[in-house]
């Protein structure tokens, strides 16, 4: 994962098929394959913004701000086509932005709809994502069939079937994982075609689970204090807070990220019905907890409360993204519920810029500390 | 180096009368549930339904207004701060919350900005922010919640079907649950009459603006800004229209009489985004200063530029109200880049603006996207240029004067050089 550019574009040249940047968190990228494309996430570069600050505000998120960056720097121009929808209020500026920078054979705004009651989202919704198909099929030269979007449902579904067992092993084998390998596990199923990915980590979970016993003695992660870290929505944070983290003592043992639990938490449930339909319906799933769909009858407190105690973890570390506004939102109840059920938590303010890292290195070590004397 | 002198500001008396109006409808909110009213917080353009129930309604961006106007901004988001909240959130989540921590945990504020817990909140998720504020009240105190999903268009193809969704969400959910809360059937005919006061209130007011097309300009956005509420929280309230027409008299007797908003109108300006609610008196004085009017902005255009469409005789009345944000008015569209771009450029043509002046909130996003990208394309479409100013339209750390200064002067020097080489 060193190199994502590098990634999609090696494959689209191996392939010669083309490559849809999908924005994060919902988009249901099932149709994109279904099409015969390769859908993308789009990511965070690890350069700092520069020109990019002429068309976007400093005081946006480090994922909108690089993507922007890297878009008026011509870095995306190998991408074939875009997908965007509103996630939040800064995605609604990228099709304008692509559109007059980036000219891409291919640009889509979604409107996904917030996930409040009534039928009228329901059917919104899947009128939505009926005009996305016939984009995608004119954008592809070929139709979409059901059978076509029932296949890639079930490619997708093995692939985070898969992705769960990982994550299982990692909960119930802490230590033998680094947390940036983990990520990078999730992040690579972003970005490479998913039968790919699925082949490639079935090799890797059985070589795990064959050797879990041998692979527990000589962990590589010796904490002594487990953690659970929650946050970090639509972008990795960088792989070095994972490590300072585990540096500082404290083992990862789950997560709710979007790049990781959150990508593969739900599958999308045929059950004999229309494939569409079935996508709709896990758009409009309430858990996990997404603050980006609207539901005031959340409880992501309780999620995480959950996740702590499924893992007898020791403490939470929030990872905040700087300028989230869904993640600021919703923080204060976090740390409320938190201290209310006497678990301790640390908030790490994720920069996309970061100056240093020695203020981050402060926060953690405290916390290692306080978590060490039982506060 | 750009000329600063004293120019004079010629203030209109007409609105020197919205002061005891505003303080009348503040009243009336603080008081209502003493009065077994029911009360509605809002955000986006919802608040008429519930009016049209009898409820007594607060709209998100006039708490702000309000606070600022009491100087009590600073102090409720102080009470935010100290009940957790972090200093990136939008300043007007954070005034809520603030007020709902004051009200929950006696944080000390300004008791005239403390506002009765609602029986409802309303979410017009026009920005998706304006729903979190709403979320976050919930959790903290229990209020039942209803909402209304309310994208803003990226293309024209796109009204209809928009449209259709929120007309049906109104009719689905938003309706019945005032229904249910009120106890009574939903008031059609109080939506009708308020739509006849509103239209006959926004005819005039756009009658007013069209004075800004004057050159020197009778008024400002400014002035424009503090009488806002007529058309806004003080919808379909009969007050509304005489305060207008007093507007009218006064700006046609300025023209007739040649008296400008400053003397020395030297630069015209457009200005973007939220109007700094807390911070109009620093801005304009500086402005006045270098002999810079702010003349018009598309977010105090967005209310009700075309009240021709205002039909309060319509078969489906609830259809008319969302046509003004789609299909026919398209009031939504200026919250996306693509139609702003189109309603800024209209904007700097028609009152012959010589500069943009984007005012990005730094906590409330919902006018910056696109800015700097509009600056750049209304340079090469009219040879207009622009500058951003980073600030906060509550949040007083925010708002760097220096700053300001800076960029302002910026701009006036690049009007100056372009004058200079025609």
């Amino acid at each position: 994962m060193e190199n994502p550019y590098r990634t999609v574009y090696e494959w689209k040249e191996r392939t010669g098929k083309k490559v849809v940047g999908c924005y994060p968190m919902w988009l249901p990228e099932e149709l994109v394959h279904a099409a015969g494309l390769l859908p993308v996430v789009v990511w965070r570069s690890d350069e700092p913004v520069t020109v990019g600050h002429a068309y976007v505000q400093t005081f946006n998120c480090g994922l909108t701000r690089s993507f922007v960056d890297d878009a008026v720097r011509g870095k995306l121009n190998f991408i074939d086509g875009f997908v965007i929808y509103r996630t939040c209020l800064q995605a609604q500026e990228l099709p304008f932005i692509l559109e007059r920078h980036v000219r891409p054979a291919y640009l889509e705004y979604l409107y996904l709809p917030a996930i409040f009651p009534g039928n009228a989202t329901k059917d919104f919704l899947i009128e939505e994502l009926e005009r996305f198909k016939a984009s995608l099929e004119k954008f592809a030269g070929r139709e979409i069939s059901d059978d076509d979007l029932r296949r890639s449902i079930e490619i997708y579904n093995e692939n985070r079937r898969l992705l769960r067992r990982f994550y299982e092993f990692r909960r119930k084998n802490p230590g033998i994982l680094r947390a940036r390998e983990v990520m990078a596990v999730v992040w690579s199923s972003m970005l490479v075609p998913k039968e790919e990915h699925s082949s490639w980590l079935r090799e890797l979970l059985s070589e795990l689970e064959g050797r879990h016993e041998e692979l527990l003695k000589e962990r590589r992660v010796k904490g002594d204090l487990k953690v659970v870290l929650t946050g970090a929505l639509c972008q990795t944070p960088q792989f070095e807070i994972l490590d300072m983290i585990e540096d500082l003592g404290m083992v990862v043992v789950d997560d709710d990220l979007y790049v990781g639990y959150k990508y593969f938490a739900n599958d999308v449930e045929l059950d004999g019905r229309r494939p569409l339909e079935a996508l709709a319906d896990r758009y409009l799933r309430r858990k996990p907890t997404c603050p980006t769909k609207g539901d005031w009858e959340m409880n992501w407190t309780d999620e995480v409360v959950d996740m702590v105690k499924r893992n007898d973890a020791d403490g939470v570390i929030s990872l905040l993204i700087k300028f989230c506004p869904p993640h600021l939102c919703y923080y204060p109840d976090i740390k409320r519920g938190l201290v209310q059920a006497g678990i301790p938590e640390v908030m790490i303010e994720v920069e996309h810029e970061i100056v240093s890292l020695e203020g981050v290195r402060t926060r953690l070590q405290s916390f290692a500390e306080a978590l060490r004397r039982g506060a | 180096m750009v000329e600063k002198k004293r120019y004079k500001l010629n203030r209109l008396e007409t609105t020197r009368l919205i002061g005891p109006l505003v303080d009348r409808h503040w009243a009336e909110l603080r008081e209502a549930k003493e009065r077994g009213e029911k009360v509605a917080w809002c955000s986006g353009p919802l608040f008429i339904f519930p009016y049209a129930m009898g409820m007594k309604c607060h709209f998100m961006a006039g708490y702000a207004a309000y606070c600022a106007g009491r100087k009590a901004g600073d102090q409720v988001l102080e009470a935010a701060e100290a009940d957790g909240e972090l200093m990136d959130t939008c300043s007007y989540h954070r005034l809520h919350t603030g007020m709902a921590a004051a009200i929950l945990r006696g944080h000390p504020v300004k008791k005239e900005v403390i506002l009765p817990i609602p029986d409802l909140l309303i979410i017009g998720r026009l920005c998706t922010e304006m729903a979190h504020y709403a979320e976050a009240l919930h959790r903290r105190l229990g209020i039942p919640v209803v909402a209304v999903d309310f994208p803003p268009p990226r293309r024209k193809e796109d009204l209809p079907r928009l449209e259709r969704f929120v007309v049906r969400q109104i009719k689905e959910n938003l309706i019945p649950t005032l229904e249910k809360v009120c106890g009574k059937e939903f008031d059609e005919e109080g939506l009708r009459r308020i739509l006849r006061v509103l239209k006959e209130a926004a005819t005039i007011r756009n009658q007013c603006w069209e004075f800004f097309k004057l050159k020197p300009t009778p008024w400002t956005l400014w002035d424009y800004g503090v009488s806002i509420a007529p058309v806004f929280y003080m919808m379909g309230k009969p007050e509304t229209v005489p305060y207008y027409k007093a507007l009218l008299c006064e700006l046609k007797e300025r023209a007739e009489k040649k008296i400008p908003a400053a003397d020395g109108e030297k630069y015209r300006l457009y200005w973007d985004g939220w109007l700094p609610w807390a911070f109009l008196g620093m801005f304009i004085r500086k402005f006045v200063s270098y002999g810079a009017v702010p003349i018009c902005g598309r977010y105090p255009w967005e209310f009700f530029p075309h009240p021709e469409y205002i039909d309060p005789d319509a078969d489906d009345v609830v259809q008319n109200w969302v046509e003004l944000y789609y299909t026919k008015a398209q009031q939504a569209a200026v919250f996306m880049p693509e139609g702003a771009l189109e309603e800024v450029t209209k904007l700097v043509e028609e009152y012959s603006i010589d500069g943009l002046v984007m005012f990005a909130s730094r906590t409330c996003r919902a006018w910056n996207v696109g800015q700097q990208e509009i600056i750049n394309e209304v340079e090469r479409r009219l040879g207009v240029p622009g500058v951003v100013i980073e600030a906060d339209m509550v949040d007083s750390r925010m708002v760097s004067e220096a700053q300001i200064e800076t960029r302002l002067q910026a701009l006036f020097e690049t009007i100056d050089a372009r004058r200079r080489r025609e």
